[in-house]
């Protein structure tokens, strides 16, 4: 079946927001030299994930730095603990220096530093944020034409599923853990392949959108008479019904043909283990069900995290687990860090390496899946024997479709770190001009990256 | 000298955690004084449990509905997910699994095979809607799940859906199912929308309605929505009279549903939630797996609901009874025979197991401990939250641990040692330890063993200035100490009312507390005690609430500022 459109009324489509797949051989007319864009400047659909793992990376006061390049710009070269990063090292910039500041809030241990970070504001209390994190603002600039407006995933496998997405600072978003559950949401009951010639509106889904209707109308009712926590409860209860209206709306439309959408078969139940080994394979699982899901356009905006500040996670056969190990292990003298913990986080960053490698595994256009995103990693410290929130690494991966010019290094003394939010906010086209409160506000994005 | 001690509960390593609940406390009752009183009020919102969903659902639907979803996490604080969850609101991915389940659960309730019994009457006409009987049904579906009856304007809506719904599909049933599912979705239901109205015996004063009153109670004993008795009793009014209140209360907990409220309630307070994520290393643990996991969390609720609902002993022997019971996979993990042929026998450790009650279960040793070894600290930070309701702060952020040695030798106490010379530390690890050391004898999974990495381990321990030798010694320590029923007191409290504990409630609380003792530390007996007192249904107003009048009119004041306390 095909659809009677003209390339004007496609690229309206596109700046419309509506779903937006590309159908490849009409497209191919229309991209410039390296298929991140139209000839004429429209773009592909740019995609934005924030990737968290816990616990840092080795950079000792004593010197022995794993992480940081010496070099800054183009030609950093790739430190021991970065390695993994190797194969998409172009595509990555690296971001060394900045801080989280308290401005006289104390730091809370694995919490302030990502709290910041995502929300700009130095936490009052461990478990809470004292704002959304930015991502639900990027999800609101690029996330509602399609199915999902975000997708939260925790590969850690280890106690409470942990998620760093939150509208209200209280309620935070409840992830996928496992591979199956992913691909069930994700392509499970509700998923419509684009790629198939003989789609029809299902006529149930019109029927449930009344369903919601009835729960609308008594909005007025319901928040009468209630506190200010509550109303705060409801309004987001309200935003989640939305969402869903918005799903099945979606869902009524006939998709756009996408190229690169092969749907996956369902993965198999996996036994819960919370080694590095298993949990780096069950990052690597989980990563290739998101990138076919970011290129069957389920979704445009995900929150990944690949194991939480506090990390259980353990080299199978060893008592004692990665946090105690950050903690406990001496400063070897020669070296001038800790060689145990340095291991670890080199495979923690193995996993990363896994991750972009995976989502530049997919072509689109005449780049990569990846080069048309922008997957923002950090972790919650520095140097997690000390819970330092200075020198925070984080890096910036994917080329953002052409706007993020990657593969640089960036150093600052002390900034606050929510200058690389900013800038992530802006490179994937949210309408923020201003991120952070106290010293951590800025209205000043790295623009030696931004194209 | 029991009011001191509650004073002083949360006065732990030097950091006051009440001044939080102080400092947010929010307005009493006396906002209803002030000109333009509102008839009724909402004074609390809370998301119901996925017990207390699946309860409900089996109970309105019959036991066969399957209920295949994820919940949404729950969240703790001071130490009690009740606590915690009145905080919790709804994400989107959260909605998606409720609609999804809600369609399940109408699909199945109105298939076929079932309609007949779910649907009290026979449309005219099956392939048309039908507004008599489809209102007949939402009516009295909707009373038992929004846990009250509708207004005529919810009852509209879903009436509109169904009959829209039935014509577009031609099918009365069809359209009925999508009535079931807006239920089923509504914040109605998913939240408890406590209400308050103004109390005809005392002028400008909130009481909670009828309703409310019911299913607090119901949720409080059976963890699950009133039933047709009590939702008579909120109707009639009978359970503002003492008389009515008591008789429902007698009532509930001569059920055998009371004892699904009990293990609810310790579920909670022993965080036995946990078990839902934990994972150890099979390297280290090869006996450990999903079964054990389960038994070990059934061991304990088993225990409990033995010892203090069937056989009403004393709350305080939990802590140096061995009755138990245990099951085949237990055995194993516990190195004793296992005979029986039914799957669960009793059993009683003898008094050369080193063991004493629920602390040396599988259950509290296993959830508190890391995937490869035991853990003092985080035993004893547990022993301290959870019996003796002493929260302990964070660790600091910038602690010196050039002091703190590599211990792969030797025992872990070598190792706690450091931190209690570590001027950071010791404040809180003086206090932590002790109790987890003095549980060493049982390695990360709770089996017994003298040694570690070939020394024997002590296991002798001080705390409060008492010395003590091992669990046995623990044990007693906790049996005797006034402060473990006066935290369970609490504990009880804040979870039927779910919220936490002002310094308003410690007179209350000391009462209950001197009560329990009265009663013989009995449970079922303190259970009724509390949800009969007044305090178990005070009002109270929250900030920034607003008229209830149809038009919502702005909050007059700024809502209170709760965030920016630093602890």
């Amino acid at each position: 079946m095909s659809l009677p459109i003209d390339r004007r009324s496609f690229l309206r489509g596109m700046l419309n927001g509506a779903a937006v797949c590309v159908g490849l051989p009409f497209l191919d007319r229309f991209l410039n030299g390296n298929g991140t864009a139209f000839a004429d400047g429209a773009r592909l659909p740019v995609r934005f994930g924030a990737y968290f793992w816990g616990l840092g990376l080795t950079d000792t006061p004593t010197g022995g730095t794993r992480w940081v390049p010496s070099k800054t710009g183009r030609d950093y070269e790739l430190m021991p603990e970065l390695e993994s990063l190797k194969p998409v090292k172009d595509k990555v910039s690296v971001f060394s220096g900045f801080r989280a500041i308290g401005d006289g809030r104390p730091n809370l241990v694995h919490w302030s530093g990502h709290a910041s970070i995502l929300s700009g504001v130095a936490p009052a209390a461990t478990g809470r944020f004292d704002g959304p994190s930015f991502d639900t603002r990027i999800a609101d600039a690029i996330g509602t034409s399609t199915r999902f407006k975000v997708i939260d995933i925790d590969a850690s496998m280890s106690r409470q599923p942990v998620s760093y997405s939150t509208r209200t600072g209280n309620t935070f978003a409840t992830p996928e853990t496992t591979p199956l559950a992913l691909y069930t949401r994700l392509f499970g009951a509700g998923f419509q392949d684009p790629n198939s010639d003989d789609w029809k509106p299902d006529p149930s889904i019109m029927l449930r959108q009344s369903v919601l209707s009835a729960i609308k109308d008594q909005r007025q009712a319901l928040m009468a008479g209630v506190g200010k926590a509550d109303q705060i409860k409801l309004d987001q209860y309200f935003t989640s019904l939305r969402d869903m209206e918005n799903q099945l709306a979606i869902q009524l439309q006939k998709p756009e043909k996408c190229a690169a959408c092969a749907p996956p078969a369902a993965p198999k139940e996996t036994p819960r283990s919370a080694s590095v080994d298993a949990v780096r394979a069950n990052t690597r699982a989980m990563a290739r069900l998101l990138a076919m899901g970011l290129a069957c356009n389920q979704t445009r905006v995900f929150n990944f995290v690949h194991t939480s500040g506090t990390s259980e996670t353990y080299i199978a056969g060893q008592s004692k687990i990665y946090h105690q190990i950050t903690h406990d292990e001496p400063i070897d003298a020669k070296l001038g860090y800790q060689p145990e913990t340095s291991k670890l986080a080199s495979i923690v960053m193995e996993a990363l390496g896994d991750f972009l490698v995976e989502l530049d595994a997919i072509k689109e256009g005449e780049g990569t899946l990846l080069d048309n995103s922008l997957i923002m990693a950090f972790s919650d410290t520095g140097y997690a024997k000390i819970h330092s929130i200075e020198n925070i690494p984080m890096f910036l991966a994917g080329r953002a479709g052409g706007r993020h010019k990657a593969g640089q290094h960036i150093h600052s003394t002390g900034e606050s770190v929510t200058r690389v939010s900013l800038t992530a906010m802006q490179l994937v086209g949210a309408p923020v001009g201003e991120f952070g409160s106290g010293t951590m506000k800025t209205a000043r994005p790295i623009t030696e990256v931004i194209a | 000298m029991m009011g001191t001690q509650l004073l002083i509960k949360r006065w732990v390593c030097g950091v006051f955690i009440g001044a939080l609940a102080l400092a947010v406390t929010p307005s009493f009752n006396s906002s209803a004084q002030r000109a333009g009183v509102a008839r009724t009020i909402k004074p609390a919102l809370r998301r119901i449990t996925e017990t207390q969903y699946r309860r409900t659902i089996a109970d309105v639907f019959g036991p066969g509905i399957k209920i295949n979803a994820r919940f949404e996490p729950e969240k703790r604080e001071e130490g009690l997910l009740a606590i915690g969850n009145a905080e919790l609101s709804l994400t989107s991915s959260g909605f998606e699994q409720y609609f999804a389940l809600a369609i399940s659960i109408s699909d199945q309730a109105l298939g076929e095979r079932q309609r007949a019994t779910s649907v009290p009457c026979k449309p005219a006409n099956p392939n048309q809607s039908d507004d008599v009987c489809a209102r007949q049904f939402i009516e009295s579906y909707g009373e038992r799940l929004f846990r009250r009856p509708l207004t005529e304007s919810e009852t509209l809506a879903r009436l509109k859906t169904a009959s829209a719904g039935a014509e577009r599909s031609g099918d009365f049933y069809a359209g009925l199912k999508l009535a079931l599912t807006s239920l089923l979705v509504a914040p109605e239901f998913i939240f408890r929308v406590e209400t308050a109205e103004l109390d005809p015996a005392n002028k400008g004063q909130y009481r909670l309605d009828g309703y409310t009153k019911a299913t607090r109670v119901s949720f409080f004993l059976w963890d699950s929505a009133p039933d047709h008795e009590l939702l008579t009793a909120a109707r009639n009014g009978a359970i503002h009279t003492e008389a009515g209140l008591k008789q429902q209360l007698n009532r509930m907990i001569s059920s055998p549903r009371f004892e699904d409220g009990v293990r609810a309630f310790f579920m909670d307070m022993l965080q036995l939630d946990g078990f839902e994520n934990l994972v150890k290393d099979p390297a280290i643990y090869p006996k450990f797996n999903q079964t054990v996991s389960d038994s070990a969390r059934e061991q304990t609720l088993k225990t409990i609901i033995d010892s203090l609902v069937r056989k009403k002993r004393d709350y305080r022997d939990l802590f140096t009874s061995n009755d138990t019971f245990i099951n085949r996979p237990l055995a194993a993990v516990y190195r004793i025979p296992f005979a029986s042929n039914n799957e669960w026998a009793s059993y009683t450790f003898p008094q050369s197991s080193g063991r004493s009650g629920i602390l040396t279960q599988v259950s509290f040793l296993s959830l508190f401990a890391h995937p490869g070894t035991s853990s003092p600290t985080r035993r004893g930070i547990k022993v301290l939250e959870i019996f003796l309701g002493e929260l302990t702060p964070e660790p600091p952020a910038n602690v010196d641990f050039s002091k703190v040695q590599d211990s792969s030798k030797g025992t872990v106490r070598g190792r706690l040692l450091d931190h209690m010379n570590n001027k950071g530390c010791a404040g809180c690890h003086r206090r932590t330890d002790p109790p987890g050391l003095a549980l060493e004898h049982f390695d990360g999974l709770g089996q017994l063993r003298t040694t570690e990495n070939g020394k024997s381990i002590d296991v002798s321990a001080e705390f409060d200035g008492v010395k003590f030798d091992g669990a046995q010694g623990l044990g007693k320590l906790l049996r005797d100490d006034p402060r473990v029923p006066a935290s369970l007191v609490r504990n009880i409290y804040a979870y039927g009312v779910g919220r936490k504990t002002e310094d308003r409630d410690e007179a209350f609380l000391s009462d209950q507390t001197k009560a329990f003792a009265n009663i013989g530390y009995r449970l079922p007996d303190l259970m009724a005690q509390i949800a009969s007192s007044p305090e178990f249904f005070r009002v109270v107003v929250p900030s920034g609430v607003h008229r209830a009048s149809s038009t919502p009119v702005a909050p007059t004041t700024a809502p209170k500022k709760t965030k920016g306390v630093s602890r």
